[in-house]
């Protein structure tokens, strides 16, 4: 019971990064019909930019999170205008390789200024809570807590203001959205701005748990794309079923089965998933 | 007053426009006819900014509406309501045409008038306000897509084949809706293959084939013209 409890939390923790950093590129490739594949070196870079201002500034944890979130988002929107916005017009393939590109860049400067070595962030609040036997981390209670309410804005933010209503708009006519007067090129960056912002929480939070790396960037990439194409691309609850899928897949499949296993487990599901739907879970067929 | 001179539009090396030349005159309902491929809709999209000319000029009240940027266009005033419509299918029919007054962004006031106004106009959607567009009938999204060009509160309407596709009933509901916008003083080009109903609320019209005007004239003229008559009034 203790033990099911503790892959429970496990997987609800690991299930809301992966939610807001699939959030972001499913947004992204809404509006922008192109994946993004520096998406996760964004969300790498959020986990650096928390180390060095925890250690820079010596700022509370939070204050860490909340700069690396306003540091990454507007990376984020430098990235639209200097690589996707001058290949707008190119065949999509230019943008996709030109956002690999980008992913190493951010890698290799990482590893010039911070080494190739795995840095630690302690946790802000250290030891666990015990509620009557049920234990749980505080690290995991602080990110399961905080990527539901990040979700939670998010949808406050989408459903709720007509910022975010242009969000859902372009990505469902372009056309349509330009027609009644919306500017596509800024609410691409907004996006852009949005998806950099979460992916940075994302690592902000789960960096105590898990050890920061150069190399972080491309693993979150294959986790995320498998989820966003789970889902379906370009759908909101779509990347948040897949990203919470995945990670039970992940948790219990490498508990139950063997650790090993665990990364198996989850490509296995998007395979078995896209056979039954192409299209993804969460999208119409066309 | 809408002009347009010259105008000529490009697909790479295919010209789907040559010199066209075009007047709406203020308060007008002018018909555009035309078979299918006759260029129609790159006229629209062009007015509308979603194209761009290789020559010519088109302004209406002065103003160049051909720098390819729609969202200038209908600030300006010119809203296109589209072929295919172009609805946010999953937003809701309400979201669609708050949307719409995108434009008018800081003037709530006047987007929850202009809201009241057009469910006036389509009574249908009251029920289905908070329905996504996509699900609604065809002619329920057509009248969606018309109500949402409305909610930009245009000087200029631009509605390409309104009636595509749509039963007789709903047909002669939309031209009715037409008919009173025109009147509370919005001037209107319509795109039309189903020249009979179009004819029938025009002031003028123009026959558009092969990416040329070939005839134009009154109301009266047109509906009199044997080839007009034969070509798509089907008598
Ligand atoms: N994006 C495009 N690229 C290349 N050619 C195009 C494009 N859009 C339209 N055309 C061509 O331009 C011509 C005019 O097309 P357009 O859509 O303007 O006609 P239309 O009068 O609106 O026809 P319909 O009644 O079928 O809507 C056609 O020959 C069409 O094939
Ligand atoms: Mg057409």
């Amino acid at each position: 019971m203790t033990i099911l409890f503790q892959q429970l939390s496990n997987a609800l923790a690991l299930g809301g990064v992966y939610a807001l950093v699939a959030l972001g590129l499913t947004l992204v490739y809404g509006v922008m019909r192109v994946p993004n594949f520096a998406h996760g070196g964004l969300y790498m870079l959020g986990a650096y930019f928390t180390y060095a201002v925890l250690n820079g500034l010596g700022v509370p944890y939070v204050v860490a999170l909340l700069i690396a979130a306003v540091a990454v988002a507007l990376l984020a929107a430098l990235l639209e205008r200097l690589v996707f916005y001058p290949l707008r017009n190119a065949p999509h393939v230019h943008a996709m390789i030109a956002a690999i590109g980008v992913l190493f860049f951010f890698e290799a400067v990482v590893q010039r200024i911070w080494g190739a070595d795995f840095k630690q962030i302690a946790e802000p609040i250290p030891g666990i809570l015990n509620v009557g036997g049920v234990v749980i981390t505080w690290q995991r209670l602080l990110v399961i807590l905080a990527s539901v309410l990040a979700m939670l804005g998010l949808n406050f933010f989408l459903k709720r203001t007509l910022t975010g209503a242009t969000i859902e708009a372009m990505s469902q006519s372009r056309e349509g959205a330009r027609l009644v007067g919306i500017d596509v090129n800024r609410v691409g960056m907004l996006t852009f701005a949005i998806s950099g912002a979460l992916a940075a929480v994302a690592a902000a939070l789960i960096a105590p748990i898990v050890s920061v790396a150069p190399s972080m960037g491309e693993v979150m990439n294959l986790k995320v794309f498998a989820i966003i194409i789970l889902g379906g691309m370009g759908s909101v609850p779509g990347a948040i079923v897949g990203a919470f899928l995945l990670a039970f897949a992940e948790v219990f499949g490498g508990f139950y089965i063997n650790l090993d296993f665990a990364d198996v487990i989850g490509f296995a599901a998007l395979v078995l998933v896209l056979a039954i739907r192409p299209q993804g879970l969460f999208r119409r067929g066309t | 007053m809408l002009e347009v001179q010259r105008l000529s539009v490009n697909y790479g090396p295919f010209r789907a426009l040559h010199d066209v030349d075009l007047t709406v005159q203020e308060g007008e309902i002018v018909v555009l006819l035309g078979a299918n491929g006759a260029g129609k809709s790159t006229l629209f999209r062009t007015l509308s900014g979603l194209q761009r000319p290789s020559a010519g000029t088109a302004t209406w009240r002065g103003v160049p509406l051909t720098g390819g940027r729609p969202e200038f266009n209908v600030a300006r005033g010119v809203a296109l309501c589209p072929e295919g419509r172009l609805l946010f299918p999953d937003l809701s029919v309400e979201k669609n045409l708050r949307l719409g007054a995108f434009v008018h962004r800081r003037d709530a006031a006047g987007t929850e008038r202009e809201l009241g106004r057009v469910y006036d106009l389509f009574p249908d959607l009251v029920g289905k306000r908070h329905a996504p567009a996509g699900s609604l009938s065809g002619g329920q999204q057509q009248m969606v897509a018309i109500a949402r060009s409305l909610m930009a509160r245009p000087q200029l309407l631009l509605l390409d084949e309104p009636s595509l596709g749509l039963a007789p009933l709903v047909v002669e509901q939309v031209f009715a809706a037409i008919s009173r916008v025109n009147a509370s003083g919005v001037s209107v080009l319509l795109a039309e293959q189903n020249a009979f109903a179009a004819l029938g609320i025009a002031h003028r019209g123009y026959v558009l084939e092969g990416g040329r005007v070939s005839l134009q004239g009154s109301q009266e003229a047109l509906l009199g013209d044997d080839r007009v008559r034969s070509a798509y009034l089907g008598v």
